[in-house]
């Protein structure tokens, strides 16, 4: 469940260790030549097939037709012209606000209910059946039932969010605070920690790795399903602008769309991950 | 220390830690599995006691018995007359792997045990505490490292400060230097009876072992199990070294060569266990 802890920040400092700096930091830089290199070879792959796609479907807008509008896009990103004319910026804002939103709720709630359903056996037989035949659902059909609730399409686009999240954050932790070594239990026990030592000092920065692993999952499918969902629900947002786009036959502005979606979730990602490196412990 | 004010073995007719009957059974796939049986054993305050026997004898299942982290299934075990019935502060605990919190500091995994203990003393003085433990096994300077960051006798020497910090009466050592190296595991042995020497709270140790020369080198008495399932104790062996010990010279004396053949003896022959042994 949980990813392997890169050890390429070991990497750099081993290289810092060497006695040579200079050679070190070299060695580093070539390092990241190597990678943008590669990086840049695989977008120019992507690029090249996306042109030869284009000249033989001449519907598909090419990489020369797309770049200056998704250029055009970026240089003005927040100007506002009226509800049915935005820039994407300000369409990226309204969706991240959601998705935040209602990964904040979800996870608000599947972190105490996985870390309950971990630490008892008796919660975890009730709940993992409920849990097993909820979980398959696409968070897209719960939107009714959030339109329903709140009357508005804004609110149930969050709603679907906070069910998207729950998911992958509540069966990590559930898993992480299961795991948790006897060992660490037995240490508590004998040294009569509080519950809430035992919750802050064991339990926790146990599963704390685990947990953020589930938070990170479900924050990429989240930022997946608001794009589905702002198609459904219309308004604003990045969903929204590519459902938007298309209506206005505009297929350079949906590929710009793609692209920008993409990028975001990899900054998510990224950033998450880095949090990840920073609280995880080598045992 | 106040002499005159400790009980003494007159008040307790069963011993201060009393080991009475004790059976305990696992419930396996294959069915019931009787681990240790009619155990029976009474210990003086003060004493040091070894578990010594083969693998799967269930020396540790007894010891974690005596801590409160299992349950027996049959008989009783009474410290200071009062039966045990979980873990308590009055019992530390040294476990064979270390047991650290990988995510505290050195400094911090003492202190939440002391913490945990000790839940009205001033800050201050808990922080004091720790540190004079830390100091007591030589980890001062090391406080604020992970246990990641140390070696093997480091972080054992962290487990021994963060068991007697709580000034427990009773200690409990699950083959404490089991995965150190010989040397380590020697000034280890040696820092110990330092410990015990001059720590006034902890009198009374109960150690699981392996290593026969450790368990004659540091105990008054050396239970020695038969072999599991259905492990019991199969004798008791009294050592009559005087104490201080001394490691070099105890090991020309007759008493240390009788108790280490009779060891040798029963560990070998009387309950050999063969080819993986």
């Amino acid at each position: 469940m949980i990813t392997a802890k890169p050890n390429r920040l070991q990497m750099q400092l081993n290289a810092l260790a060497l006695p040579f700096k200079g050679e070190a930091v070299i060695k580093q830089l070539k390092a990241a030549a190597r990678n943008v290199f590669w990086a840049s070879a695989g977008f120019a792959l992507l690029l090249v097939i996306w042109q030869i796609v284009a000249i033989f479907s001449p519907d598909l807008s090419g990489p020369a037709e797309t770049l200056p509008v998704l250029w055009a896009m970026l240089s003005h990103p927040f100007y506002d012209n009226g509800p049915n004319d935005k820039g994407i910026g300000i369409q990226v804002l309204f969706s991240l606000g959601r998705v935040f939103s209602g990964w904040l709720i979800g996870s608000l709630i599947a972190i105490p209910v996985g870390m309950a359903m971990g630490a008892n056996r008796k919660v975890m037989q009730a709940l993992n059946p409920v849990v097993q035949v909820l979980r398959p659902v696409s968070p897209l059909a719960w939107y009714p039932i959030g339109l329903a609730a709140y009357h508005s399409a804004a609110s149930a686009v969050v709603f679907a969010i906070v069910i998207t999240s729950l998911w992958p954050t509540l069966i990590n932790t559930m898993f992480g605070v299961a795991s948790l070594p006897n060992d660490y239990r037995n240490v508590a026990r004998v040294f009569r920690f509080s519950r809430w030592q035992y919750l802050t000092k064991v339990l926790l920065p146990y599963s704390l790795p685990y947990l953020l692993t589930g938070l990170r999952l479900s924050l990429g499918i989240a930022w997946m399903v608001i794009v589905a969902a702002e198609m459904l629900a219309g308004g604003t947002g990045i969903g929204f602008f590519v459902w938007d786009s298309w209506n206005a036959l505009s297929l350079p502005r949906v590929i710009s769309a793609i692209l920008i979606i993409g990028l975001i979730g990899l900054v998510l990602d990224r950033g998450l991950e880095w949090l990840i490196q920073r609280v995880s412990y080598t045992a | 220390m106040i002499n005159n004010l400790m009980p003494t073995s007159a008040t307790y007719p069963n011993g201060y830690l009393s080991i009475r009957n004790v059976v305990k059974t696992f419930d396996t796939p294959a069915g019931q599995m009787i681990a240790l049986r009619d155990i029976n054993l009474d210990v003086k305050r003060g004493e040091f006691i070894s578990f010594i026997g083969h693998s799967g004898c269930g020396k540790s299942t007894l010891l974690n018995i005596i801590a409160g982290l299992l349950p027996q299934t049959g008989g009783q075990v009474t410290l200071d007359g009062k039966p045990i019935t979980g873990p308590g502060p009055d019992r530390g605990v040294v476990f064979q792997n270390y047991s650290l919190l990988p995510w505290l500091s050195v400094k911090d995994n003492v202190f939440e045990a002391v913490d945990a203990v000790y839940r009205i003393m001033p800050y201050p003085e808990k922080q004091a505490r720790v540190d004079d433990f830390l100091g007591k096994v030589g980890l001062a300077e090391h406080r604020h490292k992970r246990p990641n960051q140390l070696s093997g006798g480091m972080k054992q020497r962290v487990a021994i400060a963060r068991a007697f910090a709580i000034h427990p009466e009773v200690m409990l050592l699950d083959e404490p230097f089991g995965a150190l190296d010989a040397l380590t595991r020697n000034s280890l042995q040696e820092e110990l009876v330092q410990m015990l020497a001059g720590d006034n709270q902890t009198e009374t140790v109960i150690m699981v072992t392996h290593d026969i020369d450790e368990a004659i080198y540091l105990s008054d008495r050396i239970v020695v199990m038969t072999n599991g399932p259905e492990a019991t104790i199969g004798e008791i062996i009294e050592v009559n070294i005087p104490r201080p010990r001394h490691k070099q010279t105890l090991l020309h004396t007759p008493q240390w060569t009788e108790i280490k053949e009779r060891l040798l003896y029963l560990l070998t022959e009387a309950y050999f266990v063969g080819r993986d042994a």
